[in-house]
């Protein structure tokens, strides 16, 4: 890539066509995507897709296969003439800020294609009115169950006649933003110091300042890697929906769009390690269980509607923050709680009743529900093991996964936990039991194919270096690398074992070979770590090296490494 | 670096503690893929080189990272490192070799490099390396020192040297207990503490007894499975408490005297190992336990059932033995307490001896039990003749009668 403006370089990934990351988003996800990250995403895929839609829309939309320029998210010149997209669709800036606005309101169609703010509102899943909504869908997204206390408030908003509810202040959520300032792009101000203003360029601020102010802009500030472009872009639309700096401690109004917006701020701000701003801003929040955060607690604005307005993954993403900065035994606290409320909801479901116990539910929607909150419930758990080891308490971390692993319905993901297992096991040191998982765990593996992969071949160079024996471990990665030989974790791990055998050049190549073959997953934090320690070993005069990879970063990569001096030790 | 180093060399010297590598997980953000940043952060950890495929959630990644700090180093763990040798120059630097050795508080070991003993010529961007290791058998205060010696621009041999400080603590705390049992046999209780600052897997705690014992250890069920279940781990400062029974080899059972003076009961040889397998190992000094003191003469019970049943006589054997230096002419005494649930039967006051010194006797009894419950073996005395002492065996064994 060169750079002159071109479409892949905006939509950042050459591998994954722009079309299919933008249909991700409304819930067509791959069904492998559900399996292995355990996001509980069980929604009907086309149909519910399908029906997220007006009529009219649902033909060129409802489907995987449409042309790639169908991209309304970019507003750049460049893209537009390859697009087939009439250019007065396009989304002009000044529409998409009035949109801002705590209600949203919803633009009446004019042309086929829609208005880009109703585009905007059906992607995000979040109309709220006069939509068809596929209700079921939105009920098992949203349960959750409030505590005693907020059950209380929340029946007596059910039950005061309209407009005579007025809440006490103790049981409202009150955030407001703390972090102030703008965040300036990172990799950017290291490039101007290093490789001086004219090299550097100035893409990033460019890139910001182009993407509509609004869900798309930030989606597309997000899919490029500018993250803290995208930080700052939750700060204005956050603001504007009332819950910007300064607003801390006073009343606001929750929709489930602030909420989102809160969301997409702190799992930003956690990937670029803003961790000290992002729990005062988290801690107005609590645990999410006043009852603001019900939709019960608004009958007029949601008639009928249950469960939380607090997406999973937010509750979920607060839960686990403790844990990221060093207090994982609180962590472990709130993740208990959470897995408390979902198998109490579970139990629910599998007596055939709504997660809240309420109502009675369908077959079909039992078995979506179920499938859905437990793969939440196995997120949780997946969540609880990573605080046990972040503790280093690895009977504990075992225990659980040796309980996930019983539960395993598929070879795949049996042998998935087997192989994590053993690795659990190296971490502590416990190598006797690490080769009993690894067992199991190929065992497992046969149900799927008769000879050793990749994941093998590593697990079992990995027992290597835990015995001390950098020779075999070598071959072993080694033979995961004749399967895969763009696999840069395969090509970190060779270069590891030779720095152990005393090749310490052989080390290096192989890692430069591994990040110019494929720059854009090969420039990863820890493997320039790695680079950056075998350069400082082999040599005092290593500037030079850490520049070239600075460049590299600057041509490849946009503002998603939270530490590019840490890596580089520059 | 030594500041004060102002001579420009025209090679440079590198050295870096190979500790275990570690393994990384990325950060691991997710949304679900209605929510509004969509699957993009979850593609983000998809991509990353460094997240499992498949268990992107779980921070338990294969990509190994190189260690980024010193670390600690304990008693008993290989010390290794990295030595690197790198040609500044844009010339070849002839003659270049690399000596280390490491200096402790009582002495200093020179450390065996694999290769390049012999000095060698470096190229422009060349390096000369290699991997030391030693197995760390010192405490306290060690010094690696490095020392680079090459032809220099004007022909002399130029060297310069580099040191590394570092501190040797202790990884285990081991405490012992004795029990000297009446059947000859010691019981020992090992308690192993962790004292580093992380977990560690105790893969090996066994007993090497010394040349009087016979050892067995007592911390496996019956099919060799451990009473610690499967995993042997210690957080810092959890200890794991070891059990083994020592029983005196026959030759030395025969004679009191060697009884007497066993002391030595052997080593406990520990095998750990911590993060991503780093290995130690330690063995004790000699353990040494508090022989019993036998005086005179040394009864014992033998042949003792477990249990009787009430009112229903039972034999045992009695064992006397000579533990002093002269030749014993003892009279042996059988008297049923007050309280005694045990009525003896046979002859009281019967004349036993002469006892040849180290010599043993044994005495058949037979006692009636009238109550039932746990009953103490009481009312055994002996008297020595010559000195006209009475030693009363009141407690040394109890039957269970029902």
């Amino acid at each position: 890539m060169d750079n002159k403006p071109s479409l892949s370089q905006y939509f950042g990934d050459k591998e994954v066509p722009p079309a299919s990351q933008f249909f991700d988003e409304i819930g067509t996800s791959p069904s492998d995507m559900i399996q292995s990250i355990y996001l509980g995403e069980t929604e009907g895929n086309q149909s519910a897709s399908g029906s997220i839609f007006p009529q009219n829309m649902s033909a060129s939309f409802s489907q995987q296969k449409v042309p790639e320029e169908m991209t309304f998210t970019n507003v750049l010149p460049t893209v537009s003439g390859s697009t087939a997209v009439p250019a007065a669709s396009l989304p002009d800036p000044s529409t998409f800020f009035d949109t801002i606005g705590p209600e949203p309101q919803i633009v009446p169609t004019k042309s086929t294609i829609a208005s880009p703010s109703i585009l905007t509102e059906a992607l995000d899943g979040l109309s709220i009115k006069n939509q068809p909504v596929d209700k079921e869908a939105d009920r098992r997204r949203d349960a959750w169950l409030p505590n005693e206390e907020a059950k209380k408030t929340l029946m007596k908003a059910q039950s005061s006649p309209k407009g005579s509810f007025f809440p006490e202040r103790e049981v409202l959520t009150m955030p407001g933003l703390v972090l102030e300032e703008e965040l300036a792009d990172a990799l950017q101000e290291v490039a101007v110091k290093y490789l001086g203003v004219s090299s550097a360029g100035s893409r990033g601020v460019v890139r910001a300042e182009h993407v509509s102010r609004d869900e798309a802009g930030l989606r597309e500030l997000l899919r490029t890697g500018y993250l803290r472009a995208a930080v700052n872009l939750t700060h204005v639309l956050i603001s504007a929906a009332g819950q910007g700096v300064g607003r801390m401690h006073r009343p606001t109004k929750h929709t489930p769009r602030s909420l989102q917006l809160w969301l997409t701020r702190f799992a930003v701000m956690l990937r670029i390690k803003l961790t000290e701003p992002l729990l005062k801003e988290a801690e107005p929040f609590g645990d999410f269980n006043k009852p603001d955060m019900f939709y019960e607690f608004y009958p007029d604005s949601y008639e009928g509607r249950t469960g939380s307005l607090v997406p999973f993954s937010l509750r979920l993403l607060v839960a686990e923050l403790p844990a990221h900065v060093g207090k994982p035994e609180e962590a472990v606290d709130r993740l208990y709680a959470m897995l408390d409320t979902i198998q109490t909801m579970l139990s629910n479901l599998r007596e055939g009743k709504t997660e809240d116990g309420s109502a009675t539910i369908s077959e079909q929607d039992k078995t979506e529900s179920i499938r859905l909150w437990m793969g939440r419930e196995t997120r949780v758990n997946h969540s609880l093991v990573n605080c046990a080891i972040a503790m280093k308490d690895y009977r504990q971390a075992a225990r659980i996964l040796t309980t996930l692993q019983q539960q395993s319905s598929s070879p795949g993901q049996k042998r998935a936990i087997c192989s994590a297992l053993c690795r659990l096991w190296l971490l502590a040191g416990h190598v006797r039991a690490a080769m009993t998982c690894l067992d199991n765990a190929r065992e497992a593996r046969h149900h799927i194919c008769p000879t050793p992969d990749v994941r093998e071949y590593v697990d079992l160079g990995l027992i290597d270096i835990a015995h001390g024996k950098y020779q075999e471990a070598y071959n072993n990665f080694a033979r995961a690398a004749d399967q895969e030989p763009t696999n840069i974790m395969v090509a970190n791990n060779l270069s590891v074992c030779l720095l152990y055998m005393g090749r310490l050049k052989e080390a290096i190549a192989v890692l430069q070979k591994a990040i110019n073959s494929d720059p854009e997953r090969g420039l990863n934090e820890s493997l320039l770590i790695n680079l950056c320690t075998l350069y400082e070993l082999e040599s005092s005069k290593t500037n030079e090296k850490k520049i070239n990879l600075l460049r590299m970063l600057c041509k490849y990569k946009n503002d998603t490494i939270p530490n590019v001096l840490e890596c580089l030790k520059l | 670096m030594d500041p004060k180093e102002v001579v420009e060399h025209l090679v440079a010297l590198k050295v870096m503690r190979l500790t275990k590598p570690a393994l990384i997980s990325p950060k691991i953000v997710t949304c679900d893929s209605k929510d509004l940043p969509g699957n993009i952060l979850n593609n983000y950890l998809k991509d990353d080189a460094t997240s499992v495929t498949q268990m992107e959630t779980l921070a338990a990644g294969q990509f190994l990272l190189l260690p980024q700090s010193f670390g600690n180093i304990y008693l008993g763990e290989t010390f290794s490192c990295y030595v690197c040798v790198h040609n500044e120059t844009n010339n070849p630097v002839q003659s270049v070799s690399i000596k280390a050795d490491l200096q402790t508080n009582s002495q200093r070991i020179l450390l065996t490099t694999q290769q390049n003993l012999s000095p060698t010529m470096l190229d422009v961007d060349e390096t000369l390396s290699d991997v030391i290791h030693h197995e760390v058998k010192d405490l306290g205060t060690h010094i690696l020192v490095c020392e680079v010696t090459y032809m220099s621009n004007y022909n002399t041999l130029a060297s310069f040297r580099k040191f590394f400080k570092f501190e040797v603590m202790k990884p285990l705390d081991v405490k012992t207990k004795f029990y000297n049992a009446e059947s000859d046999d010691v019981y020992l209780e090992a308690q192993v503490q962790n004292i580093t600052s992380g977990p560690i897997i105790l893969e090996q705690v066994s007993l090497e007894s010394s040349q009087q014992f016979n050892v067995k250890s007592l911390n496996e069920v019956d099919d060799g499975i451990s009473v610690f279940g499967d995993v042997t781990l210690l957080q810092p400062q959890e200890s794991c408490q070891y059990l083994y029974c020592l029983t005196p080899r026959e030759n030395i059972t025969k004679e009191i005297k060697l009884l007497a003076a066993a002391k030595n009961i052997g080593k406990l040889d520990i095998v750990w190992r911590s993060n991503l397998g780093e290995k130690g190992r330690l063995q004790t000094s000699q353990l040494q336990r508090m022989t019993p003191d036998y005086g005179d003469i040394r009864l014992t019970f033998e042949k003792l059932p477990s249990k009787v049943s009430v009112e229903e006589p039972f034999d045992f054997q009695c064992k006397i033995v000579n533990a002093s230096e002269r030749t014993l002419d003892l009279i042996l005494k059988l008297r049923s307490l007050q309280d005694s649930s045990l009525l003896w039967c046979g002859i009281s006051n019967r004349k036993l001896g002469p006892l040849e010194p180290g010599q043993s006797l044994f005495i058949n009894l037979t006692a009636l039990p009238i109550n039932t419950g746990l009953c103490n073996i009481s009312g055994v005395s002996l008297l020595d003749l010559f000195l006209k002492r009475t030693y009363d065996y009141d407690d040394l064994a109890s039957v269970f009668v029902y």
